[in-house]
């Protein structure tokens, strides 16, 4: 039995798939958004390394390979809030070179707007959501309006690294983070515990759940949890798109209609849900008259530097697990010549509890028995660690494919494949030197780097001006489909260096308006 | 003189005790009970997914990654997290992009391991000296032994050892011999 039809059907409860709820709903419309993962509220939070894999994503498994596969289970997200729930708050905006890549350069893409145009729903959504920074002190900030809280406290690492970089010419500055320094909104600011990676459950952190979520719920949007969006429901023509398709926690199937459908259900998920709908005129999947779906998947290279400080308390266990400071010197696609090409920027003193991934016993993988717990008994209390960002070229080859393997629903489930350029993997290198020369120069005792990482996830939907050169327009509004609208960082052209979410949020609050402004043209 | 259906009630009170700290299923005497891997440990609860053979040598394997992990229970942690659904794992293999089913990567690496020691040593890894264990377990980190059968023997090294430094350093009680403050939000209600 088909559920009531709405105006808008949404795929995804993470930060994007909630901005647009919000948005929505608070303009009058109907609004159901399915999420394939649980309800989590804040309470759900559990302070602990541990208890927060439950936070990643738990439904099917996505293949990941290829030379430089990328990190799926520890990037994505599963249930209310997506990805967003546990990152870190890091929010710097992509510079002006970020969106005229090919133009400057003859590699890359364009994106099918500039800076100028995002720059405004840059500083509406530090309002909103509440950014802490100093926007004086980021020299290499494109214009835009000072963040509306004072910088978050820094502790000693931040402090050890900030000398390095200065000894070496380079100047640091507060990382703008999208975590409250102060009360904000009725939100209580952070208190440096360092659990961000856990989830913040006080709210200082902005995540979905305590953003746009309740602002959606206020007005009545509906949320439907364990709810696994299969395929797209055809319209009367290719042209128009009647709803989702999802199967329930016990794999029964189910239809939400709906005048509009907005994806928001990850970089994999989007197209891999794209690629499974197949109908006349779907030949390719929905919205594919491209070939583009899934291509052009994009990752950060990510450079891990490690210092001992013996004779300082370093406070790695205080502060919060994002960054203290920043530094953008490099952010030049060409800056560092030699065969590299591509942006960097430098997080700098994240903290570091003593399990996990990004953990302190991570950083030095190839200990074990003894020599480890030496190891565990200095670095808490003395080590430093700073990450080199390195953007990772747009390539076609690197992809979200449907692989042979069957999902809920009779769908395939999705693999990712993914090789950084060769002028991506010169970026990481140099990270890798020069983070070396900041320790040096900043007088840590030992310091060394660690393998190649990758953090984040953009492209595969990729936006532009031409329908066969891109998956969507400016607005995430299919080229193919007038009633389909497409969101998140699997927009993106390019990667930038820069840590994905706030742009992630300009770009919807910018589409979820002019669909508003265009409502008679996209509702079917 | 307790009799049996005193002793099962006094089970089932300790079942549900247990469950408000929310610790992990075992079976002790044919009874399902809550407990703490080091206590499932302690009192030689079964396994769901290893065999005997197994969880030796995933202790012997761990003991030798992080020193503590044996008494601390990685054996039942990891088969305790097998027997969950994926989405409520929290073993660290969660993030590592391992295709299911979790526990063919432990027992075909487990299996791997011993095989490969045989081969080098004429006897099983759990059965390993000190000193012979260490250069072992120094060289499956970085590459896959001679005639290794299983899945890589770096990415099971580093799964293993991420497993063992869970059990022994990422909890209130790890923090605690690392003189690190916790410094909980939210306490969680168990380690695990």
């Amino acid at each position: 039995m088909p559920a009531e039809a709405v105006d808008v059907v949404i795929v995804g409860a993470g930060a994007a798939g909630c901005l647009f709820a919000a948005k929505l709903s608070a303009a009058g419309k109907s609004v159901v958004v399915i999420d394939a993962g649980p309800a989590w509220s804040t309470d759900d939070l559990v302070s602990s390394s541990i208890w927060a894999r439950r936070l990643r994503w738990g439904g099917p498994a996505v293949e990941s390979t290829g030379a430089n596969p990328f990190g799926l289970g520890f990037n994505s997200g599963w249930g209310f809030g997506g990805s967003a729930l546990h990152h870190y708050g890091t929010w710097p905006r992509l510079l002006p070179s970020d969106f005229d890549m090919h133009s400057r350069h003859g590699r890359g893409l364009d994106w099918p707007f500039g800076y100028d145009v995002l720059r405004p729903f840059y500083d509406r959504i530090q309002d909103e959501v509440g950014v802490s920074g100093d926007a004086a002190a980021e020299i290499w900030r494109p214009a835009g309006n000072p963040y509306p809280l004072p910088p978050l406290d820094q502790f000693a690492q931040a402090g050890l690294l900030a000398k390095g970089f200065e000894a070496l010419g380079m100047k640091t500055a507060p990382s703008p983070m999208a975590i409250l320094s102060r009360e904000y909104k009725g939100r209580q600011p952070c208190v440096y515990d360092g659990w961000c990676d856990a989830g913040c459950p006080i709210g200082a952190l902005a995540n979905p759940l305590v953003t746009y979520f309740p602002v959606a719920k206020a007005h009545g949007a509906r949320f439907v949890p364990h709810a696994y969006a299969t395929r797209l429901i055809p319209g009367r023509t290719p042209a128009e798109v009647a709803g989702v398709e999802y199967a329930d926690a016990a794999g029964v199937l189910h239809r939400q209609h709906a005048g509009v459908t907005v994806l928001a259900a990850s970089t994999v998920f989007n197209p891999a849900l794209l690629l499974n709908s197949r109908a006349p005129g779907w030949d390719a999947g929905a919205g594919n008259s491209s070939g583009l779906v899934g291509k052009y998947f994009m990752t950060h290279s990510i450079a891990a530097l490690y210092g001992f400080f013996d004779e300082t308390e370093t406070e790695n266990y205080l502060g919060v697990t994002g960054a203290q400071r920043t530094n953008q010197d490099h952010y030049a696609k060409t800056s560092f010549g030699d065969g590299a090409f591509g942006s960097l920027q430098w997080q700098l003193a994240p903290t570091t509890k003593p399990s996990d991934l990004l953990g302190i016993a991570m950083a030095r993988t190839d200990l074990f028995g003894k020599p480890l717990e030496r190891f565990m008994d200095r670095a808490v209390h003395h080590l430093t660690t700073m990450f080199g960002f390195g953007e990772g070229l747009p390539v076609s080859s690197n992809r979200v494919e449907l692989s042979e393997r069957p999902g809920p629903g009779a769908t395939r489930l999705p693999r990712v494949v993914h090789a950084f350029a060769p002028e991506s993997v010169r970026v990481w290198d140099a990270a890798t030197k020069l983070g070396l020369k900041v320790l040096d120069a900043a007088g840590a005792k030992d310091s060394w780097a660690g393998p190649m990482a990758s953090a984040h996830m953009m492209g595969g939907t990729i936006m532009g001006n031409d329908p066969s050169t891109s998956v969507t327009d400016g607005f995430g509004l299919s080229h193919d489909i007038r009633n389909l609208v497409i969101a998140g960082p699997g927009l993106f052209p390019t990667a930038g260096a820069m840590n994905p979410n706030f742009t992630n949020h300009a770009i919807s609050l910018r589409a979820v308006e002019n669909m508003l402004a265009h409502w008679g043209d996209h509702n079917a | 003189m307790e009799d049996a259906s005193e002793q099962i009630d006094r089970r089932r009170r300790r079942f549900i005790a247990a469950a408000t700290v929310g610790a992990l299923a075992y079976q002790v005497g044919g009874i399902d009970v809550l407990l703490t891997p080091a206590q499932a440990r302690s009192q030689r609860a079964g396994f769901g997914v290893l065999s005997p053979a197994e969880a030796r040598g995933l202790e012997a394997l761990g003991e030798c990654l992080v020193p503590g992990a044996r008494a601390a229970g990685i054996a039942h942690y990891v088969d305790a997290n097998l027997r969950r659904p994926a989405a409520e794992s929290l073993l660290m293999l969660r993030y590592l992009d391992v295709l299911p089913p979790h526990s063919d990567f432990y027992r075909q690496g487990l299996n791997a391991l011993d095989a490969a020691s045989m081969r080098q040593h004429g006897r099983v890894f759990a059965d390993l000296g000190e000193d012979a264990a260490t250069r072992f377990v120094a060289a499956i980190a970085k590459a896959n032994p001679d005639g290794w059968q299983g899945p890589p023997a770096p990415l099971f090294y580093f799964a293993v050892r991420g497993d063992a430094v869970d059990i022994v350093y990422g909890t209130k009680a790890g923090f605690e011999k690392l003189s690190v403050p916790y410094l909980a939000h939210i306490e969680p209600k168990s380690d695990f």
